[in-house]
């Protein structure tokens, strides 16, 4: 043999885990409890996909960005809150706009850019208050072709039927409230490529409007509830009642911390965060079940054994495969933290936050929990006879 | 456990081999792609637009205030009907976009009232009570309407962004008012928005065949009641020959006028009297369709309202013989010769036209104008040297940590048993990229994410093989014994890790849109072929090792 395998956990350990389990349990359940408050009362840090809002990335011509600059520039534009953020390297920076009311400022924001795009002489001005209807007044009579080629350039689409016939001066485009919310998006894209299109390449733009922001959040909130549900079912399924208790209980404290995680970092809470937390909630019960499913084989083994006991053997037993596994995943994420790009850093750095915290809770959190759980051999003895004589049947 | 039969052991290798042979053309570098059949060479992975480039559009119909304004000429109508059937009422009023709601003065006359309405449309759903009576369509008309608002929208869209000559755009139904709308590999999405809120015009027009005006032979002045078109012919002949020339009309600002295009650029035009006989908003539809004699050939029905079909019958008897030039959106997109009279409100196109042509030419005159506004409610737009970056980055995290995931395992369990996971590692990911390739499935950054999670997972049922390996060694079992008990007490955690994981990846899937959906779908694919190469191939590799070397003494 040209290289001999390394244990890097030792095979035999005898540590008392359990016996240390209230010192976790107090521990885990304050930085639960703190994780809980920091959701609360600080607050994710939800990207514009749950928010709605826009994301522009821009790399400056020449030389790196000016971040200051740019803050002054696109936050002088009316377009309401705007942070600014070094995305990657200096040359690079994410543009973040709050999403778009349609107030006012939107609509004077659009004449603006009708002056600079359609020509002098535009006016644009909000329609009546009741709707969010838009009047626009051309320099000059124009055709209906020319109506959609003007409002065009506002990123707005206007029917025949809005328009009087023949060659006419004004015209109004007909929108609710929120569907002027929705093209302000649009009008806020434009005013910002028009403030700093002359220095910066926008390389990449996202832009999520109020409704599309809801319904994610909504449909995030009940794919998280939905996940949890199946998978604590089919642990309840294919073990006893206790286990799947213990484990829901240990899947909850993994995703709790992880959301802890993006509070006390700020990271960006988008799309890919939510399926990296969905994913932690998905693995965090592999390693539980690596653990229960020694559990459970011990059960039949020792009849006798007292349940803290039997756990700590369990879980001493388990302990090398519950590191091993956890390992290889871990140095695969570490791959993602360090390489994949800014685009990915929350995903990777809350996948790696949720294998550490998910290997934890399989020893202290889902196995401690059993103790309180009720779960005695004494029930066992009488199911794993049964399974003995049904196997030693089956041989015969 | 460790006995395989033949056929089994054939099977897996198969099954890898072809994993291989699909996984390939992902792999191979483009030297050597362009020696290989294209038909081969080009069964890959699609790109997600997140690494690609390109722009997604989600756009939402109005379909509320085009449904209120089919409700208020339905009530026109009613009003109508009610006067000619001498109805006496107080009000015939639009209700909450849903009804049109009728007050009668008198209730005896409601049996007479409920008659006016059937005469107006005998499908519509009547409720109500006393002197009030409800008239609306019934859901299923609803859906149906909405349903062909969008479909039509949906062509327009594809017109008028193939239009721009950009590649393979995808424009689907999303729920009951939505689009989805993704053009890959787009530089400028300023042009793309303008495209999809203009809107086009159709307009029927009388060729003007006393002016003589073909190719470079304009006349000066023309009569003041004719102006120039450009046929679409001429268009597309003259985007082919000068670009340049195409591209300085499009972007013009103020939009030059048919007439200016045909001076300047001189393609193909025709002249025609500015009078509009019929306007597309007059249109109610046109398809595609074959000849009832002389052989079928292919040929254009459409049919108009009565409006429309009224003024189209009175055109087309005093013209006989005269071209009929339809123009769509400053083009003529055809100009038949009146053969006859056509009055009823519809009419057919003949000419020397394939099946296709009839099909376009059907849908050019289906695609007037978009019956509802659409607004951009998500969009996403990436830049190609964005995806670049993306898909460095990427490729350099998942090299790295497929590497170090592989150093890992030699370091723990030695070159033989390492090499056994690292192999089980490799084919699981070959699997993946061959069944992403074999569905279509896109690729996108996350879903790079998700190949690499696949990764660190798949070699976690190794770990658990060989960890319960060396207990049952340790309880002093044979080396054949150990690895046959090992692997078998393992497996039933291996597959209750893999279920568990995999749920939470199928509701990903259900639920996520866009870059999410591609993680779900290269993690629950992983999962899946993880499944393959867990239970069956890792067995393969250990049975047949065992059967080779029939060891007395193993180094795990």
């Amino acid at each position: 043999m040209l290289w001999k395998p390394l244990h890097l956990v030792p095979a035999k350990t005898n540590i008392d885990f359990i016996g240390k389990r209230k010192l976790a349990l107090v521990g885990s359940t304050l930085i639960n409890i703190i994780a809980l408050l920091g959701v609360f009362f600080v607050g994710l840090n939800f990207g514009i996909d749950f928010k709605g809002g826009i994301a522009i990335q821009v790399r400056a011509k020449e030389g790196p960005a000016h971040l200051d600059d740019l803050r002054h520039v696109v936050g002088g534009l009316g377009v309401g809150e705007v942070s600014l953020q070094e995305f990657g390297d200096p040359t690079t920076a994410l543009i973040r706009i709050q999403r778009q009311e349609g107030g006012p400022q939107c609509v004077a924001g659009a004449q603006r850019i009708m002056q600079a795009r359609a020509g002098e002489g535009w006016q644009v001005k909000p329609g009546a208050p009741e709707t969010g209807n838009v009047d626009f007044t051309a320099p000059r009579a124009l055709d209906g072709a020319n109506w959609r080629d003007a409002v065009s350039r506002v990123g707005l689409t206007i029917l025949d039927r809005q328009l009087p016939r023949g060659n006419t001066q004004t015209a109004t485009v007909d929108m609710t409230h929120e569907q002027r919310a929705e093209w302000c998006q649009q009008v806020a894209i434009k005013l910002v490529e028009d403030a700093i299109g002359a220095k910066y390449d926008l390389r990449g733009t996202e832009s999520v409007g109020p409704k599309i922001g809801d319904e994610l959040m909504h449909g995030g909130i009940l794919a998280a509830l939905a996940t949890m549900a199946a998978i604590v079912i089919y642990v309840w399924v294919r073990y006893e009642w206790q286990f799947g208790v213990g484990a829901l209980i240990a899947m909850l404290h993994d995703l709790i911390t992880t959301l802890g995680i993006f509070v006390l970092f700020q990271l960006d809470f988008s799309l890919t965060a939510l399926a990296a937390v969905l994913t932690i909630a998905g693995y965090s019960i592999n390693d539980k079940v690596v653990i229960f499913d020694r559990v459970r084989e011990n059960m039949r083994r020792y009849k006798k054994m007292g349940l803290v006991e039997l756990l700590n053997v369990s879980i001493n037993e388990a302990l090398a495969r519950t590191l091993m596994t956890s390992v290889t995943v871990f140095v695969a994420v570490l791959a993602l933290v360090l390489f994949a790009g800014p685009v990915l850093y929350s995903f990777s750095v809350a996948m790696l936050w949720g294998i550490v915290v998910g290997t934890y809770s399989s020893i202290w959190i889902a196995c401690a929990g059993l103790v309180y759980l009720n779960l005695r051999p004494e029930q066992f003895r009488h199911e794993g006879e049964k399974a003995d004589e049904k196997a030693d049947k089956a041989k015969a | 456990m460790l006995n395989l039969p033949r056929w089994q052991t054939i099977g897996i290798i198969a099954v890898t081999a072809l994993a291989v042979l699909f996984a390939l053309p992902n792999l191979l570098p483009s030297v050597v792609l362009d020696h290989l059949p294209n038909w081969y060479a080009q069964s890959r992975m699609n790109l997600g637009l997140d690494l690609r480039g390109g722009a997604h559009f989600l756009l939402e119909a109005d379909l509320r205030s085009l449904m209120t304004e089919r409700l208020t000429n339905l009530s026109d109508s009613v009003r109508g009907e009610l006067r000619k059937q001498q109805v006496q009422f107080k009000e015939v009023a639009v209700e909450g976009g849903r009804n049109v709601v009728i007050t009668l003065r008198d209730e005896a006359q409601r049996s007479k009232a409920l008659e006016a309405i059937r005469a107006v449309d005998p499908s519509l759903v009547v409720s109500g009570s006393g002197d009030t009576i409800r008239v609306g369509y019934s859901d299923q008309e609803m859906a149906k309407k909405k349903k062909e608002v969008i479909d039509q929208s949906i062509e327009i869209l594809r017109r008028r962004v193939d239009e721009t000559g950009t590649i393979e755009p995808t424009i689907v139904r999303q729920g009951d008012e939505r689009i989805l709308l993704q053009v890959p590999g787009i530089k400028d999405t300023t042009d793309l928005k303008r495209k999809i809120n203009q809107t086009a015009k159709l307009t029927f027009h009388l060729v003007n065949e006393d002016v003589a005006a073909t190719g470079q032979n304009i006349p000066q002045s023309l009569p003041p009641t004719t102006f120039l078109v450009p046929t679409r012919e001429g268009m597309q002949e003259l985007r082919r020959a000068n670009p340049k020339a195409w591209e300085e009309i499009q972007n013009a600002n103020p939009r030059l006028t048919p007439e200016q295009i045909c001076r300047r650029y001189q393609p193909q035009c025709l002249p025609v009297l500015k009078r509009v006989v019929v306007g597309g908003e007059d249109l109610d539809d046109a398809k595609s369709t074959f000849e009832q004699q002389q052989g079928g050939r292919p040929i254009i029905s459409f049919t108009f309202n009565s409006a429309g079909g009224r003024a189209f019958c009175n055109a087309t008897r005093a013209n006989i013989g005269k071209r009929l030039a339809i123009q769509l959106d400053g083009e003529i997109i055809s100009a038949p010769v009146v053969q006859s009279a056509i009055c009823g409100g519809s009419g057919i196109i003949t000419g020397q036209f394939t099946t296709q042509q009839t099909q376009e030419q059907a849908l050019l005159l289906r695609s007037g104008a978009l019956p509802a506004t659409l607004s951009i409610i998500q969009e996403s737009t990436v830049g190609a040297d964005l995806g670049a970056d993306a898909i460095r980055s990427g490729t350099t995290a998942a090299l790295v940590g497929t590497a170090m995931v592989a150093l890992f395992m030699f370091i723990a369990y030695g070159p033989l048993f390492g090499g056994f996971a690292n192999l089980a590692m490799l084919v699981n990911l070959l699997l993946v990229i061959a069944g992403m390739s074999i569905l279509g499935a896109s690729l996108t950054l996350p879903g790079i994410a998700g190949l690499v999670l696949t990764v660190g997972m798949s070699v976690d049922s190794n770990v658990l093989i060989y960890e319960r390996v060396r207990e049952e060694k340790s309880l002093g079992r044979s080396a054949f014994s150990s690895i046959a008990t090992g692997y078998e007490r393992a497996l039933s955690a291996i597959l209750d890790a893999n279920l568990t994981a995999l749920i939470a990846g199928v509701l990903l899937f259900g639920f996520g849109s866009g870059p999410i959906r591609g993680f779900a779908t290269s993690l629950t694919l992983g999962l899946l072929t993880h499944l393959f190469t867990a239970t069956v191939f890792t067995r393969m590799l250990l049975a047949t090792w065992v059967r080779w070397r029939r060891p007395t003494e193993i180094v795990i």
